[in-house]
């Protein structure tokens, strides 16, 4: 079977000649501008559309990459069985990121260098996409990124000092910020009043307990917030930082952990029990990891947020898409299956669309297009390129025709940027969305 | 900083003993390696990791018995350990800048044990259930533990307990003190030193393999597992002092209380805690808190 999907390996050369990195970058992008030129002229690679794939696909991480490749090629099967994009056979590249921004980095200029793809797509970690996108604009090629969630990758730059987004960077799933606006509607039903975090030591451990506070201080939720654990990734025991927290005796916790640094968690918590003496905890975008995970981790009756639900919307579309996904994985879809699914999906719209594949023409296509997918409908919003997808919480639930945890029963939050950027209130913080 | 000294508590000081025990059975092989036979062992953390795959997957096949993965885990990494320096390390040691040269050697088993690893696991982490007669909690001032988790404490201190009567008590223990102070010595009154030298390398690395497996169901079991405990059990030796049993054991509970208490003081960085004490060490005891082998 033919899946368009390619896995090459090969790296170019780190940049060891001497020369200064600005001067580097900027011949690099030229060249890679010829090459485009080139494509568009006849030359180089017309043999069909061609997009370039950046995932974890090694380490601890790999369900991520994993999860994305099924969505992938699903799209891009089901696009080639119905006649191409525009008449033309899609190919997808995929290159490894290693969750690291220089491997990232390497790769990307290595596919739209070596393999001149016509656009890209994926990154699961926000660091990475962060370090990534001021490439990307150097470059001039399109990115819809389908998972890292950093609301400072869609933050047009400037706006705070973190702040990367520029014209050519997407994203069609939904940001930190929305996700995070969703966890405190949630927290604000629930009858606790003393919060706490525990999260990867890094920019997205941080970032989610900062817009959590900022999120529940704009609703007025009556909250404290009282204990916070940030753990390295890859923890093997994560007893000292359980046992802290339960000590300051939350009311509820908010956990960004995830991958295969959240089942461990939830092991050892579960064995310090956790969960009889913490009333509510609130898993943000557990079930990304809970769907690809063996057995059902999420303990039933927790919170847990997703940023695609196989149920939700109730439309054919969506329902089409769950049932054709199963029957290919025997698995249900995770959030980041469907943002590469629909990453395809975006880009065949798009070219057809705009009547080339043309990065310019694609870029101009994208800004402020609507679209429609498992999702739902939602838009790019101009001014950030962040699609207004909504948060989606929910209680985690085991449901024994799927053989799988759901939420159920579950919430969905507008995350529109009238939404998000109200309910931040006086905070200092961008929502890029 | 909203955590406070208040919360330091007796299950805090357990946990602090847990971590403690796991990296004393890793630190005391690589101390007893040093102090007998010279060699600095970067691939023990590799053997650590090694025990704890072996008791995965003696617990995850047909025989299933946890108790029977440790013996086997700890065994194989000892006989693992023998071939190693039977073969690569050996030749090593008359060269005048033999020291380098087993280090660089045994970084190289690192890497590839690293690699083999992943090759027959992938890199997703595992975890190991508890043996089904310790499989229970225990609530001891205030917080809840495993059974088991108690039971690796013990299990730390009797190992201690028995290498230093070993070390102390026995003829054996004698052939190694002597050999450790002076080898030419030792070999000219008829101790068979390359065969001592043997003997030792594979009970350290027996050692190594039963802290891993013992570890395995307190941790998950990825290819990181290696890389993370080794830079600890160096940190606790050079506080110890390089090659002194008592030194492993002080130094592996001060690691372990202060991965402990650490995170009630601050919410990240704590980390940086063991490091610091070390370069103190470094700076004012450079030869470590406890004196020569056997101390």
């Amino acid at each position: 079977m033919r899946n368009g999907h390619e896995n090459n390996g090969s790296r170019t050369a780190p940049n060891s000649l001497g020369v200064d990195r600005r001067t580097f970058l900027k011949t690099t992008a030229a060249g890679a501008g010829l090459a485009t030129v080139a494509g568009c002229l006849g030359g180089g690679d017309d043999d069909g559309i061609t997009l370039g794939a950046l995932y974890i696909t090694s380490g601890f991480a790999s369900l991520y990459g994993e999860e994305g490749a099924r969505g992938y090629e699903l799209a891009v099967d089901e696009i080639n069985d119905n006649g191409g994009i525009d008449g033309e056979e899609v190919t997808v590249i995929s290159r490894d990121t290693e969750s690291d921004a220089n491997t990232a980095g390497r790769q990307m200029r290595s596919l739209i260098e070596e393999e001149s793809v016509d656009g890209l797509f994926g990154l699961d970690s926000s660091g990475v996409a962060q370090a990534l996108a001021p490439q990307v604009a150097q470059f001039q090629i399109p990115f819809m990124v389908t998972h890292a969630a950093t609301p400072f990758l869609t933050s047009p730059e400037g706006e705070h000092e973190d702040s990367v987004g520029n014209d050519y960077v997407f994203r069609n799933a939904n940001s930190l910020a929305q996700d995070i606006y969703g966890a405190a509607r949630t927290a604000e039903e629930l009858d606790a009043t003393e919060w706490a975090t525990i999260g990867p030591d890094y920019a997205f451990g941080y970032e989610t307990w900062d817009y959590f506070q900022a999120f529940c201080e704009g609703l007025g939720v009556d909250a404290e917030f009282t204990a916070e654990q940030y753990p390295g990734l890859e923890t093997g025991d994560y007893s000292p930082y359980i046992s802290s927290i339960m000590d300051a005796e939350p009311d509820g916790v908010i956990t960004p952990l995830w991958g295969a640094d959240l089942t461990t968690f939830l092991g050892q918590a579960e064995s310090a029990g956790w969960f009889d003496q913490i009333d509510y905890t609130l898993f943000s975008v557990g079930m990304g990891t809970d769907l690809p995970a063996d057995g059902s981790p999420l303990p039933e009756g927790e919170y847990a947020s997703t940023r695609y639900d196989p149920f939700v919307p109730d439309t054919d579309e969506n329902n089409s898409f769950r049932d054709r996904y199963y029957d290919e994985y025997e698995t249900l879809p995770t959030y980041n299956a469907e943002g590469a699914y629909r990453a395809v999906y975006l880009y065949k719209e798009a070219i057809e669309s705009a009547g080339s594949a043309d990065a310019d023409d694609l870029v101009e296509t994208f800004t402020g297009m609507e679209h429609s997918g498992p999702v739902g409908d939602y838009r790019f919003n101009e001014e950030t390129n962040q699609a207004t997808v909504p948060s989606i919480w929910g209680t985690v639930s085991y449901d024994d025709d799927w053989e799988s945890n759901v939420l159920d029963p579950v919430e969905v939050y507008e995350a529109t940027p009238d939404v998000v950027n109200d309910a931040l209130g006086d905070s200092d913080l961008p929502s890029g969305v | 900083m909203t955590n406070t000294i208040a919360f330091i508590g007796l299950s805090d000081v357990i946990i602090g003993l847990s971590l403690g025990s796991r990296l004393f059975l890793i630190a005391v092989g690589l101390s007893l390696i040093f102090g007998v036979l010279g060699v600095l062992n970067f691939a023990h953390g590799a053997f650590y990791m090694i025990g704890a795959y072996v008791a995965l997957a003696v617990t995850n096949s047909l025989i299933g018995n946890f108790w029977l993965a440790v013996v086997i885990g700890a065994t194989a990494v000892g006989v693992i350990g023998v071939l190693i320096e039977v073969s690569t390390i050996r030749p090593l040691y008359g060269r005048l800048e033999g020291d380098l040269d087993q280090l660089i050697v045994t970084f190289g088993f690192v890497l590839i044990i690293h690699e083999v690893i992943r090759f027959i696991w992938g890199s997703q982490p595992y975890s190991v259930d508890a043996p089904a007669a310790l499989d229970f909690s225990v609530s001891v001032g205030g917080g809840t533990f495993t059974a088991y988790r108690l039971f690796v404490i013990g299990a730390a201190f009797v190992v201690m307990l028995g290498l230093w009567v070993f070390i102390t008590k026995t003829y054996f223990g004698a052939l190694v003190r002597g050999t450790s102070s002076d080898r030419e010595m030792a070999s000219i009154l008829g101790v068979d030193v390359p065969r001592l030298y043997t003997g030792v390398f594979f009970f350290g690395s027996f050692l190594a393999g039963l802290g891993g497996a013992l570890a395995a169901p307190l941790q998950s079991v990825s290819p990181a597992l290696g890389d993370q405990v080794i830079i600890d059990a160096f940190i606790i030796v050079v506080i110890g002092g390089l090659g002194s049993l008592s030194g492993a054991f002080v130094g592996a509970m001060f690691v372990g209380m202060m991965q402990a208490l650490g995170p009630q003081f601050m919410a990240a960085g704590h980390i940086a805690i063991p490091f610091l004490a070390m370069v103190l060490v470094l700076l004012f005891r450079p030869e470590g808190l406890f004196g020569g082998f056997g101390e």
